[in-house]
């Protein structure tokens, strides 16, 4: 996973929270910060980072989290916003400044890339009612069930019941497909996300704000035509979290 | 919390805490000179909803579903509660056959989402102390769930 590290300069004096970088011009967050802490911007030729002091130590805990979020959204209702992931610090303010002169052409295009679009999550999980229908098509399905019946047992039910958990899973991986298919074409880009066995769609959009409703749209038409196989969910608008990247290729993902 | 209406299973969820997770915490900038502080427990977190997804529970519950099955007539009518039956339908119905549907993840989901209104920090002792809580989840599935508020009392 990412980079782990340094917990020594968290709760240093002078250690700040970095939220995002957006340009110059944009008001300060209301919104608290993580662990409570005021929400500042630092302001540096023609970009500004949205701050705050550190805390003692940063976990992924619920209200930081909400919090770190919430201070990007203030931002991003504003125009374009860089959101940094959750839990990175920079040493000082005096580096962080360093950052965004030595980065200004890079970040400014990251942020023209995401100006005017907001990020949409969509995932989808597997809708185990369908393996009735399933049993009745699947052949193999339907002749291990009929076996399993016949000689019933743990290690048969369970034979079986993975079987279909499989072929369940196998129906919304199709299903995520077609959804993909069709809701890409309303997005500028778009960035897979992590799935399983049992969250087979997670895929984040980029979409143009004015566009979002349509997306919105077009999700619950997919909904209802996939329904019996996969479950979709979406979330946003949100930070382009997906579709930002970091300045050197060592950094990012 | 999010509502799930009684009719349909297909509208799209809204999202909660728990599905923009991995976007605040795996996505996003890091600058190389910047530092990032590692999160250990929400990687335990992960992992362990993706071990309970291919659980022998999860393929029991399906053979036992699939027993039930007229595999001789082709009688459609059934509904997705009556399969996922057992005490699922019979206490709750259609809602606790969503439920299922929706299923494991969303119980991790839930440990994140005590509530969508003032939730307080729960989260903080699930993922700092990591495995031992989330492991409960699975024979919860069956109940209504009062349980979710124990977390908070802790």
């Amino acid at each position: 996973m990412t980079a782990t590290a340094a917990l020594t300069t968290a709760g240093t004096l002078g250690t700040l929270y970095v939220y995002g970088i957006a340009p110059e011009g944009v008001q300060t967050p209301r919104a608290p910060g993580v662990d409570g802490a005021a929400v500042r911007l630092l302001t540096e030729d023609g970009l500004c980072a949205a701050v705050s002091d550190a805390p003692e130590s940063v976990r992924a805990r619920r209200r930081d989290l909400m919090a770190h979020q919430a201070v990007l959204g203030e931002l991003a209702a504003q125009g374009p916003v860089l959101p940094m992931r959750f839990a990175v610090l920079t040493p000082d303010a005096e580096s962080l400044r360093g950052q965004l002169r030595t980065d200004r052409a890079h970040l400014m295009s990251q942020l023209d890339g995401v100006r005017g679009c907001v990020e949409m999550n969509v995932k989808g999980t597997v809708v185990p009612g369908c393996f009735a229908d399933l049993v009745r098509r699947d052949d193999t399905l339907r002749t291990l069930a009929r076996r399993t019946r016949e000689r019933p047992g743990y290690e048969a039910n369970v034979r079986l019941g993975e079987a279909l958990a499989k072929g369940v899973a196998r129906e919304a991986r199709g299903a995520a497909r077609v959804v993909l298919a069709h809701l890409a074409p309303l997005a500028v880009r778009t960035a897979q996300g992590p799935v399983d066995d049992e969250q087979v769609l997670s895929t984040s959009f980029l979409v143009r704000s004015a566009d979002e409703q349509r997306f919105r749209q077009a999700v619950a038409a997919q909904a209802r035509d996939v329904g019996d196989r996969l479950a979709l969910g979406v979330t946003g608008p949100l930070p382009c979290y997906s579709f930002v990247e970091a300045p050197s290729a060592t950094a990012g993902r | 919390m999010t509502v799930y209406s009684d009719e349909i299973v297909c509208s799209p969820r809204a999202g909660t805490l728990y599905d923009v997770l991995e976007l605040i915490l795996d996505r996003g900038m890091v600058i190389d000179v910047f530092v990032r502080v590692s999160l250990v427990g929400i990687e335990i977190l992960k992992i362990d909803a993706r071990i309970v997804v291919a659980s022998v529970d999860t393929y029991l519950r399906f053979a036992e579903a699939c027993n039930r099955l007229d595999l001789e007539h082709d009688t459609r009518s059934k509904t997705v509660p009556e399969l996922f039956g057992g005490p699922v339908s019979r206490t709750i119905g259609k809602a606790g056959a969503k439920r299922t549907a929706r299923s494991l993840t969303d119980k991790v989901r839930d440990v994140l989402t005590p509530d969508d209104d003032e939730g307080d920090d729960d989260a903080d002792s699930r993922t700092e102390d990591a495995p031992r809580p989330v492991r409960k989840r699975r024979s919860d599935d069956d109940r209504p769930r009062p349980r979710r508020r124990k977390a908070e009392e802790e």
